[in-house]
């Protein structure tokens, strides 16, 4: 017999009431047109795959970052913010100069360098509206207080 | 059974890395035609960056690309897929956009900062490369690290075990469209990352092993509270996956989806869930130190669904053995430690270890305390074989049951 | 309009002595045509006898021109205007002179087959139009095998038409149409298999594999319109004369689906790009088959109730026709102006007709597909959509075997457009508008196909704006009415009082208003529109990393693989995967037999002498006379 998934699910209440905070500031000034959406495109051009682990970590319904309008896109066209993880294998320059260039006006991008001092990388390229730069392997917390600032929505605890 | 878990090479001569009942040994090629013991022989042998790299040519064919930057894959890396509308005809992997040279970049480095590069290379995998790294270190260097160490390096690397199957099989109903199994399975993989930084400082389980020790004990007071959570894991794990079972739909998607023969896997030398879900009892648990080892979980049919059967009762054991071993940990800190002889600046080692998908190898030589050569040699390389391998004839939709069922990492196969 | 008629006579005759000089010679077609409109024109309201001369007793030749002749003959010549022009530039990349020569002699053909009014003229022309058609079948210069199977089914439906006739000059004592009421169902069987096998109605589509891919472009369009039109027009004129029966007319049904379903079937996995539109030719007559077929059933089932739709599904085979004679005409001509810049043969090859070739036959490609897609407000639109209301009126039929039929081919006629949208999206998704990959055309003299092209496109969208001009033109304005709110010649209706559908008419009007404002906000804001490449995962497309159009149906060979008999074969580094349309097995032997006598026909009929073939049409007049007097 199939149980019915919907009410197994409805059962549990697993979202978290927390405050995220960014662990950096943000270094542009943003604009208010993300307020009640923002929408995230993520490309990963050389990171060690922590954080493709913490993305993942971010859809998790502890997080449920859809209910700050927050959205995670298949498509850099319909992105907001397009956030880079690791720092970029030279193979990786030019699709990531492509995903750029493919981006809505207006947009931001965020870089995350997952091991800062490690070999073999390349440094970033000049990135348009670098809004936030975070060094190490943030927390699925920071990561969503860093998008919620550019958002310009906080949620405190309640 | 012995399996080739790489090649180690100079110019002067060739020797094959070899996992024999869960030894890992090195032998000289000595005029043998090692292609004929080992089907993997070539493929480790070249080496390649292009993986199934043939091309299909035919009336409509067409190479439909799937990379490098998608949402799909979310990882560098490249799926040529040649095609004439639906079926997979050939999957051709490209993994040289996540080429890091992170081998070539330890050396002459010192081996305290080349372990610290060997968690980088995949860190979802973070333990298993730096246990490999360290073992083949101290092997090198004959220092041998004390009991509690290997203890809690074996413990680790079970916890890393939950996490990663966790978030296999997370992607798996993901992309069966099981959007509440889902959810309630991620809750559990962000529950498992929560506790592998309560245990040791990291989600990721870095920076906590070192060479000959660790560089800080997990702390003795908690250690109740996080057995009991390892408990409550496996229990809501157990509850949804007998659940899942249940669903037809799920099932139907995996089943016979990315199929592998025994002697498929064998010729490919798979390790890892991956073969023990074509029913060969592979030696991998044996390279466990000092504790005893777990059961070894094997399923007859070598498809998605096996593999997934396969990591879901892994989870399970992993979980209620993490819970015994951490209650007892108390116990090891009776064990004395071996007096610190000075390491030799000299030395050849290798070691192979169980990561969650599989052997993990690494062979090193350490030379006036600089490594002088590091060969790693991962799952996720044959893996990626094996994925190219089962999505052949396969029509598109199987594309990300088949991928995310293997448990391969474009990090891991490229280093 | 005598004098228009012979002067348009006298213009084919100008053009094919003229044939050495192929722009005279297809200026000549023109002007010939023209008047030949323009006496149709003429026709609409007035019918006269053009020519009578008694040959024997009881037997005499007659041209006739009445309302459904003109009509026709002004929906054909509209055709063979376009057709002249296209020609024009056309005949310069082939200036083989049996190109132009058996351009006009077909036309004279088809014109004395439109105004025939018995059946030795009927035939005549039908036969001048056949072996002039298969003249111009070689204008590349190419021999090839094939060919001869378009002969051979053309001679089939002769066969018909031949041995039918002589039946009624057995019953009847005449082959004048007059007399076709005295005929005996074996007459109607006869004939109208004769007109159906013109029609290239499944099975009788064998010849076309093999052949659209060699001819010569405006041979395409003629054999694929005005020559299937010959036998529709047909059909209409001696249906309606000829004994009703109702097996027959069902049998005419369901032919008429199933023809329209397998051509839409065909179609949709097809990828050389002539094939397409040759199999979406069957699919069209095919519902008009199904059209005349209904219109024979509600109008002898004698009841006064049915007389409104019989008049209805008349309109619907009718407006079907316009449709399909101008788009396909169209579609004919863009394709061989996309294929002929760039000389390729599949649909994968003509990408980017839009950006490679040319504005104009993009254009073309596109509204005539949409046409045969049943997209409003395109005329196609119209016609699809009244037969499917025709077909599902059925119930009004007392008989539960007539609505069951007439329901089935509804359903089949369904699948077919659903089908023929399919293959459409493929053309103009590909061809039409796919990517050029950079690559330019070769220079073409284009001034005449454009002035063609832009002709019919325009005809098209003014066809289904102005249907209701349409209508009143083919002359059934009781269908015109209106409903609710919407004023009255606006609706068509199949039923009275009003059950019908917004005629396109409506609906382009509310397309354009809608569309203004879109378009002017998008015009506003076109400025900051920011031009990228497509998103491919970050590198750049490769040329062969394009989704392919054989991919595109490929889903469909697979799920209806019982159907397409569809096989694969794979190797190490080679795949493919084929299908078959099973029904050329039927008439196999046709093509076999032809092939045998292939050679000896080769050596004496065939050898492309005129005087050959002017023996054979002798020959052939002799034998209808020889059977007439026999059966006589």
């Amino acid at each position: 017999m199939i149980r019915w998934w919907p009410v197994f699910g409805l059962k549990r209440r697993l979202t978290e009431q927390k405050e995220y905070i960014s662990p950096v500031d943000l270094r542009q000034p943003k604009t208010g047109i993300f307020n009640r959406s923002l929408f995230v495109y993520i490309v990963d051009v050389g990171s060690s795959n922590a954080l493709n682990f913490e993305i993942s970590a971010l859809e998790s319904p502890q997080y449920n970052i859809h209910r700050f309008g927050i959205f995670l896109t298949d498509s850099p066209r319909h992105a907001d913010v397009l956030l880079i993880l690791g720092r970029p294998v030279t193979k990786m320059l030019e699709p990531l100069k492509e995903t750029i260039s493919q981006l809505p006006k207006p947009f931001y991008t965020v870089t995350i360098d997952d091991h800062p001092g490690q070999p073999g990388l390349n440094g970033y390229p000049e990135l348009p509206n670098h809004i936030a730069a975070l060094t190490g392997v943030p927390s699925p917390g920071q990561i969503l207080g860093l998008l919620l600032d550019i958002a310009k929505t906080k949620r405190k605890e309640s | 059974m012995k399996v080739l878990i790489g090649i180690v090479a100079t110019p002067e001569n060739e020797r094959l890395f070899i996992l024999d009942k869960g030894k890992p040994v090195l032998t000289a090629v000595n005029g043998k035609n090692p292609e004929e013991t080992f089907g993997n022989y070539s493929i480790l042998k070249q080496h390649l960056s292009k993986i199934n790299d043939e091309s299909m040519k035919g009336p409509g064919v067409f190479k439909f690309r799937y990379g490098p930057v998608t949402a799909g894959v979310r990882e560098a890396g490249c799926f040529y897929l040649y095609t004439y509308g639906e079926k997979i005809l050939r999957a051709t992997i490209d993994i040289s956009w996540k080429q890091r040279g992170i081998a070539k970049a330890m050396l002459d480095k010192s081996p305290e900062t080349a372990l610290t590069m060997a968690e980088r290379v995949c860190s979802n995998f973070a333990m298993s490369h730096s246990v490999a790294f360290s073992r083949a270190v101290e092997m090198a260097v004959d220092i041998s690290p004390s009991l509690q160490t290997k203890n809690w390096r074996t413990l680790l690397i079970e916890s890393e075990r939950i996490y990663n199957h966790l978030y296999v099989i997370y992607k798996l109903a993901s992309a069966a469209a099981q959007k509440v199994l889902a959810a309630h399975i991620s809750a559990l993989f962000e529950e498992a990352l929560r506790l592998n930084e309560r245990l040791s400082g990291s989600r990721y389980l870095m920076n906590i092993n070192s060479l000959g020790k660790l560089n800080r004990i997990p702390e003795i007071s908690n250690i109740e509270k996080i057995a009991d959570k390892y408990l409550a894991v496996a229990k809501q794990f157990t509850k949804l996956y007998k659940h899942s079972l249940r669903n037809y739909n799920y099932l139907d998607r995996l089943h016979s989806a990315g199929t592998l023969t025994a002697e498929q896997a064998e010729e490919l030398g798979l390790t890892g869930p991956t073969l023990r879900a074509c029913g060969v009892v592979d030696g991998l648990n044996d390279t466990t130190e000092h504790l005893i080892s777990l059961p070894v979980i094997t399923k007859k049919e070598g498809d998605a669904l096996a593999r997934m059967e396969v990591r879901a009762e892994e989870i399970v054991n992993s979980c209620h053995y993490l819970a015994d071993h951490l209650r007892a940990s108390d116990s090891w800190y009776d064990a004395t430690e071996k007096d610190t002889k000075s390491p030799n600046a000299n030395g050849t080692g290798y070691a192979v270890v169980n990561s969650p998908s599989g052997a993990m190898g690494y062979y090193v030589e350490v030379n006036d305390n600089k490594m002088q050569r590091v060969d790693i040699f991962t799952p996720s390389y044959p893996g990626m074989y094996a994925v190219s391998q089962g999505l052949e004839d396969l029509i598109f939709t199987d594309f990300p049951f088949v991928f995310e069922s293997f448990g391969v990492h474009f990090a891991d196969a490229a280093i | 309009m005598k004098i228009l008629f012979i002067i348009a006579l006298l213009f084919y005759i100008a053009g094919a002595v003229s044939s050495r000089k192929t722009y005279l010679s297809y200026t000549f077609g023109f002007l010939g045509s023209v008047s030949a409109f323009l006496s149709g024109c003429f026709a609409l309201t007035r019918s006269q006898i053009l020519w009578d001369f008694p040959l024997l007793h009881n037997v005499s030749l007659s041209l006739y021109m009445d309302h459904l002749s003109a009509i026709f003959i002004i929906i054909a010549t509209i055709s063979w205007m376009a057709l002249a022009l296209y020609s024009i530039d056309y005949s310069k990349l082939y200036p083989k002179k049996r190109l132009p020569l058996g351009f006009n002699l077909s036309l004279l053909g088809m014109l004395l087959v439109l105004t025939a009014h018995d059946g030795i003229t009927l035939l005549a022309g039908w036969e001048v139009m056949t072996i002039f058609a298969f003249l111009m079948m070689q204008g590349t210069g190419k021999y090839f095998e094939h060919s001869y199977r378009f002969l051979a089914f053309g001679e089939l439906s002769t066969i018909g038409l031949v041995i039918g006739f002589a039946a009624l000059y057995v019953t009847a004592g005449s082959i004048s149409f007059d007399a076709l009421h005295k005929g005996s169902y074996f007459v109607l069987i006869l004939i109208s298999l004769g007109f159906i096998i013109k029609m290239d109605i499944v099975p009788f589509h064998a010849w076309m594999k093999g052949i659209y891919g060699e001819i010569p472009d405006n041979t395409a369009a003629l054999l694929s319109a005005p020559v299937t039109l010959m036998g529709v027009y047909g059909l209409e004129r001696v249906i309606p004369l000829l004994p009703n029966n109702q097996l027959w007319d069902i049998i005419l049904i369901l032919l008429g689906a199933f023809s329209a379903f397998w051509g839409g079937l065909q179609a949709a996995v097809v990828d050389k790009i002539r094939l397409l539109p040759a199999y979406s030719t069957i699919e069209n007559n095919g519902m008009i088959l199904t059209a005349i077929g209904f219109y024979a059933l509600a109008e002898g089932s004698g009841m006064q109730s049915l007389h409104y739709l019989a008049s209805f599904a008349l309109a619907a085979s009718i407006i079907l026709v316009i449709s399909h004679t101008f788009s396909k005409t169209l579609l004919f001509m863009s394709i061989g102006h996309a294929k002929e810049a760039y000389n390729v043969h599949t649909i994968d090859q003509a990408r980017g007709v839009w950006s490679g070739v040319g504005r104009i036959p993009a254009i073309g490609i596109v509204i005539s597909a949409l046409s045969f897609s049943a997209f409003p407000p395109l005329i196609g639109y119209a016609g699809e959509w009244m037969i499917l209301e025709t077909l599902f009126q059925s119930y009004r039929f007392s008989s539960v075997a007539i609505a069951f039929s007439a329901a089935l081919a509804g359903i089949l006629i369904a699948l077919a457009i659903g089908l023929i949208s399919f293959a459409m999206i493929k053309l103009i998704g590909y061809t039409a508008l796919g990517y050029d990959h950079g690559r330019k055309s070769r220079p073409i003299a284009k001034r005449f196909m454009h002035t063609a092209e832009i002709s019919l496109e325009s005809l098209l969208v003014m066809g289904g704006i102005g249907l209701p001009l349409v209508i009143l033109f083919i002359g059934f304005p009781q269908l015109l009415t209106g409903l609710l709110a919407i004023p009255a010649p606006l609706v068509l209706a199949s039923n009275q009082p009003a059950f019908g559908v917004i005629s396109p008419t409506f609906i382009g009007i509310i397309m354009l208003v809608l569309l203004i404002v879109p378009v002017w906000i998008f015009m506003k804001n076109k400025k900051k529109t920011r031009k990228v490449e497509s998103w491919n995962g970050g590198i750049k497309l490769e040329e062969d990393e394009f989704f392919t159009a054989s991919a595109y149906s490929q889903i469909l060979e697979h799920i209806l693989r019982g159907f397409y008999h569809t096989r694969e074969k794979k190797s190490k580094n080679r795949s493919s995967i084929t299908v078959n349309d099973i029904l050329l097995r039927p008439t196999e032997f046709i093509t076999r037999m032809v092939q045998k006598t292939g050679k000896i026909m080769a050596s004496t009929l065939m050898n492309g002498k005129i005087s050959a073939y002017v023996a054979y049409i002798l020959v052939l007049f002799i034998t209808v006379f020889i059977i007439s007097m026999v059966v006589k």
